[in-house]
């Protein structure tokens, strides 16, 4: 199903063909999946969408407390948040953001800074109970520390935004890589930058430990061996994100987004603010990141620098893109698999293996290279994403007689 | 066009366009200079106080140290920018092609059998040999890589092949792992590197500076006459300009695109072989962060264009070594990564411009 | 529609898993206990918790998997992920609370890193789990000295109770027996450099903090960037500063080898100095990837075993050691490996039917007074931290550290 014409020079080769064969079962499986869709009632989606949400709702129901799995489903919708805001700058403005981590770590030392007792000369408690009420240093809620962090990290988004303005293409790439780098640098040097009275800004890879559990007013504080209210609080915070990543990709800035990624020359003439819009998109998308590095960083009750690595920047752009680039549902799916495949398939499945046939064989010694195939795989075999977005699936599989209700977003 | 009467502020970005990036760039050397020759820096430690010295030779050693430094991210960046130039992908997974280098390099060493005690015939025989297979075997790689994750996705969304780069980097920083272990490990100096070739008014030249300018020297001017005065060099530059003229005039653009692979892998695995033998010391995660600054290198001098990768490579080398020494190892990260963004605002074509089709 | 059947995919998984890791036969007519590591297997460490776990199955299969009435399934769990490439908190956090929904587990060896500590102690305090680290050697994990931040150790341990204790004396020991090291070798000005980890930068400020004991100038506390691919820079500055002596604060896997490869090449004749997480043969022998054998004369090196020939328990353990990996000069993470599992199976054998309740463990752990291991003898005071305040300085002898002398410092802070 690809648009390539056979030109002369491109002589099929035993990898050539062994791909198009792939391939070709690929697209027989769309083929079926697509019949099979044909005959499902009009409101099968909405139906899907609501047992998923209610399925997600009970979930945490079918495990104990402190099982693994919902360990890493809990760990796998932090980066569903992060993938969504990644998608934001990247699938919808068409902004290639290889700094995102830096959101994550402000995020994370947000929580860090107002959750813990890092700042040990000041008494602040505002909404706290138990420990944290009593503790030195600053103590807000975990609902203030959120909307903090959205606040600095859409602040950040935009300043880092600013100078990759004039810039083009992958130059935003480099230029997006360098804030991050220099974030992450601060990070871990953070113990030399002091802020006066022995006071330093972070304490880099030592790390800032023991944050406050989040406390709801009437709902009590959560305990590190019940996850299960975890859980909740970033579902909840998942579908508020989702919610708004809805409605925004289908206003107009949404469209102004998508239209800039397209072609910036035509989106101006028309009357696009090229600078406002673009800033918008990292402001926002930088936000949705710094949400996810406060939960984050409330769940490992720990915030060190060593947590805030380039790779991680890789690891989410790679799971929006596996997923479909600019889809929402892809951005979902990609981190939900990669997210999967990176803490539970990998440490506990796979390296259980070899255990199984009893063997001595140490698995993990290949999870990188695992990690690494899996990627190359799914890319080569599905260049557009696992759930690629309405507009690039109809370019790819060149379905020329679409007709516009197909274009309507509201279909997905 | 009658000229127009420019406004000062107008006049003052003009200008600041055109110096302000070299004034930014000579900036930091220059003060540190004059710095050493007024306070001075100390330069050891005797009879209970402090040596002081006026001299530029700290300055002196920063610089060669950051040439030959440079030099290997050069050879590096080189890979990075020919990629670029020819199918506009950023190939995340060079950088562990090179580290791959310096493991067969190491390797190769251990099988030819040498040592430190090897004469130096045999010595410059078996280097070269090495710097041969090296060079055979990342370029193969590369071109294998090329084959496999990018060819498929010729006409897929832009970023599909940046992500089998990074599942190729991942594959090869595993097949590092599993060849040498987790930890950096050093290795035989078998050159004798920090053995001195020659002074210049005090500042001390070793022989690993030496290597490292000796082989990027001469391995850059092989490729510049290739890519002017040959077929197949002319063929890569005429497909980085415009592959479907290039197809219609008869140039096979596919095996074109292995070729600047296969080119772009030599060079990586020179660059291998050199940074072992300058190091000492070889480990698996050496490719991630070599790729990040030669990367940063190519991208600073001006994507697609070898010489910019050049001058890009050298000049971060000098950055680092500076940064390192008056500023303090755990800053200078953020020194390279802060002149580059300094350099893509006031010029965000790159030093020395770039050449890729949508520039030409 | 996938993310359902992603759904139900991991839910299959999860209960397959449950059982895949414990697949231990149990007798059916004894009762078992489960006793769980949680160590970085993955990445750099593995050069040293690789013989640590060596040292955990030998201690294990000299006690035929039993102690006392019960029948022992030992899991060895990673906290290293391959995108980390180092310990990583989701796993760590994971394998303590895995730890946590046993019901039989009743001892946890771990963590091997100081910042990981930091995760696991809270939950496994919260369970009730005693916890023995067989290399923490960070001082705020368990005491308030200087050298530990606000609010530690309190702050680790929610339920206000202690359930955490290592075998190994913390750092402000071994800084001392660094500096005393230092001075009986001559050094007049010292350069620290240290990897910014917590165990590194905590070993480093200690060295600063009690320098003024033993009368040792140390001129310099650099902190490096254990990715860099060479430290020349570094090595012309100390030299610019006139050291004469050079100690790496920090693990081997964070540049150490290069470090001193660089070091000695501006100073030939510095003496080099390292604490545990250096002492090993990928430091010290050129053939495991550490320093060329020129410089093997310069090191010395401090770790928390002692002479193992004189003390019986130590000869037997070499032995057997040797019998079952071969090996005749193992690693001393291998050493406290195999003392971290032999205290928990006799501790769990001396409380007989009990042997199974967290609480009589505990109780039971912090009441040792006199331990004779192949540490040495000791016991544990009530922060959990060993009464050992020894550390064994080791030279490099055939490219492998050799105990040289026992150091024990008389002056640290307080």
């Amino acid at each position: 199903m690809s648009t390539e014409v056979t030109r002369p020079d491109e002589q099929a080769d035993q990898i050539g063909k062994l791909i198009a064969r792939a391939r070709s079962l690929n697209v027989q499986l769309g083929q079926r999946l697509h019949a099979i869709e044909k005959r499902l009632p009009r409101w099968w989606r909405r139906a899907l969408t609501a047992a998923v949400i209610v399925g997600g709702t009970v979930l945490p129901l079918f495990f104990s407390q402190t099982s693994g799995f919902l360990a890493a489903t809990l760990i796998a919708l932090a980066y569903v948040v992060m993938a969504l805001g990644l998608n934001v700058v990247v699938g919808f403005a068409g902004l290639l953001d290889l700094g995102y981590v830096a959101f994550y770590a402000i995020g994370a030392y947000c929580m860090a800074w107002f959750g813990s007792d890092f700042f040990f000369k000041e008494h602040i408690h505002v909404l706290v109970s138990g420990i944290a009420a009593q503790e030195i240093g600053i103590h807000l809620n975990f609902v203030l520390i959120l909307i903090a962090a959205a606040i600095i990290c859409s602040a950040m988004g935009m300043l880092i935004g600013l100078p990759t303005l004039r810039l083009r293409g992958d130059y935003i790439a480099i230029v997006t890589l360098a804030f991050g780098e220099i974030i992450t640098v601060l990070a871990v040097n953070g113990t030399s930058i002091g802020l006066g009275g022995g006071q330093t800004l972070t304490n880099g890879a030592q790390g800032i430990s023991a944050l406050d559990e989040p406390y709801f007013p009437g709902l009590g504080s959560f305990n590190l061996l019940k996850l299960r209210p975890y859980y909740w609080l970033i579902y909840v915070i998942v579908l508020l994100v989702l919610f708004v990543n809805l409605r925004l990709r289908d206003s107009r800035l949404g469209r102004a987004w998508i239209a800039l990624r397209e072609d910036e020359v035509a989106a101006v003439s028309m009357g696009i603010p090229l600078v406002r819009t673009k800033l918008k998109a990292y402001s926002i998308g930088a936000a949705f990141g710094g949400i996810s590095g406060v939960f984050l960083g409330a769940y490992y009750t720990d915030v060190n620098s060593d947590y805030f690595q380039f790779t991680f920047s890789i690891f989410v752009l790679a799971m929006i893109i596996v997923g479909g680039l600019g889809s929402i549902w892809g951005a979902v799916v990609g981190a939900l698999l990669l997210s999967y495949i990176n803490y539970y398939l990998i440490p506990d499945v796979i390296n259980s293996i070899p255990h199984d046939f009893g063997l001595n064989f140490n698995l993990t010694t290949l999870s990188y290279g695992i990690f690494g195939f899996l990627l190359v795989l799914v890319m080569v075999l599905r260049p557009q994403g696992l759930v690629p977005e309405r507009r690039r699936r109809l370019e790819l599989t060149g379905a020329i007689a679409a007709d516009d209700s197909q274009l309507v977003e509201g279909q997905e | 066009m009658a000229a127009v009467a420019e406004r000062p502020l107008a006049l003052l970005r003009r200008y600041l366009g055109r110096w302000g990036l070299w004034v930014a760039l000579a900036a930091l050397p220059i003060y540190f200079g004059i710095h050493d020759l007024t306070h001075g820096y100390q330069a050891g430690f005797a009879h209970g106080h402090e040596v002081i010295r006026h001299d530029l030779s700290n300055l002196g050693f920063n610089l060669v140290e950051g040439l030959s430094n440079g030099a290997i991210w050069a050879l590096i960046a080189i890979g990075y920018t020919l990629v670029y130039g020819i199918i506009e992908l950023i190939n995340f997974a060079h950088g562990d092609v090179f580290m791959i280098g310096s493991l067969t390099a190491t390797g190769l060493w251990g099988t030819l059998g040498l040592g430190l005690a090897t004469g130096p015939v045999g010595l410059i025989a078996g280097l070269l040999l090495t710097l041969i297979v090296c060079m055979a075997v990342c370029g193969s790689l590369n071109v294998l890589i090329e084959r496999v994750g990018y060819r498929p996705l010729r006409n897929a969304p832009k970023l599909a092949p940046l992500i089998t780069a990074v599942g190729f980097s991942f594959i090869l920083q595993n097949v590092g792992l599993l060849w040498i272990g987790g930890n950096p490990i050093g290795v035989n100096d078998l050159i004798r590197e920090n053995d001195t070739v020659f002074h210049i008014s005090g500042v001390i030249v070793h022989r690993a500076d030496v290597l490292a300018l000796a082989v990027m020297i001469p391995l850059v001017i092989a490729l510049t006459w290739f890519l002017n005065n040959t077929r197949p060099g002319k063929a890569m530059r005429a497909t980085a300009q415009d592959p479907e003229a290039a197809r219609l005039m008869g140039i096979n653009v596919n095996s074109t695109i292995s070729l600047t692979f296969m080119i772009g892998g030599m060079l990586a695995g020179a660059a291998g072989l050199v940074y072992a033998l300058y190091e000492t010391n070889v480990w698996y995660f050496q490719g991630f962060e070599a790729g990040l600054i030669a990367f940063t290198a190519a991208v600073m001098g001006g994507i697609g264009n070898v010489r910019g990768a050049v001058l890009g490579g050298l000049l971060i080398g000098c950055i680092q070594e500076m940064s390192d020494s008056r500023l303090g190892p755990q800053w200078t990260e953020a020194v390279v990564f802060g002149y580059l963004i300094l350099v893509m605002v006031l010029r965000p074509r790159g030093l020395l411009g770039e050449e890729t089709r949508e520039a030409g | 529609m996938l993310v359902g059947a992603l759904v139900a995919l991991a839910g299959c998984g999860s209960s397959s898993n449950t059982t895949s890791s414990t697949t231990s036969t149990t007798s059916s007519s004894g009762k078992t206990v489960d006793i769980y590591s949680s160590l970085p297997l993955t990445g750099a460490s593995t050069a040293q918790t690789i013989p640590l776990v060596d040292g955990i199955k030998l201690a294990l299969s000299q006690a035929k998997d039993k102690a006392g009435p019960f029948t022992v399934n030992y899991t060895s769990l990673n906290d290293a992920t391959a995108a980390a490439g180092e310990w990583d908190p989701t796993q760590t956090g994971a394998d303590a609370r895995k730890a946590a929904a046993d019901p039989k587990s009743v001892y946890y060896i771990g963590e091997f890193n100081s910042g990981a500590s930091e995760i696991s102690i809270p939950i496994l305090n919260d369970a009730g789990i005693p916890q023995v680290s067989p290399a923490n050697t960070y001082v705020g994990l368990t005491t308030d000295l200087p050298g530990s931040a606000p609010g530690e150790p309190g702050k680790y341990y929610p339920t206000g109770k202690r359930t955490y204790l290592r075998i190994v004396p913390i750092d402000s020991i071994q800084a001392a027996a660094d500096l005393i090291a230092m001075k009986q070798a001559g050094c007049t000005r010292v350069a620290v450099a240290n990897d910014k980890e917590a165990y590194g930068a905590g070993l480093a400020k200690l060295l600063e903090l009690e320098k003024g004991y033993y009368g040792v100038d140390i001129v310099s506390n650099t902190g490096i960037d254990p990715k860099a691919p060479n430290f020349r820079s570094y090595a012309a500055t100390i030299k610019g500063e006139g050291a004469d002596c050079f100690e790496f604060s920090g693990i081997v896997s964070n540049g150490g080898v290069q470090i001193t490869k660089d070091v000695n090449a501006a100073l030939p004749k510095a003496k080099i100095f390292g604490p545990d997480g250096m002492c090993t043969s990928t430091w010290t022998d050129a053939k495991d990837g550490g320093v060329p054998a020129s410089i093997d004369p310069l090191i010395e090196c401090t770790v928390a075993t002692q002479n193992l020939s004189a003390y019986p328990g130590g000869k037997a353990f070499l032995a057997a050691y040797k019998a079952k990996y071969g090996v005749a000069n193992p690693d001393p993470y291998a050493i406290y490996g195999y003392e971290s599992m032999e205290l928990g199976l006799n501790t769990i054998a001396s409380l007989g039917a009990n042997g199974d309740n967290k609480a009589d463990i505990l109780k039971a752990l912090f009441a040792i007074k006199d331990r004779h291991s192949v540490l040495g003898t000791y016991g544990f005071d009530a922060n959990g931290d060993t009464t050992l305040k020894s550390y064994g300085l080791y030279k490099v002898s055939g490219g492998l550290p050799v105990f040289l002398k026992t150091i024990t410092p008389t002056k640290t802070v307080s």
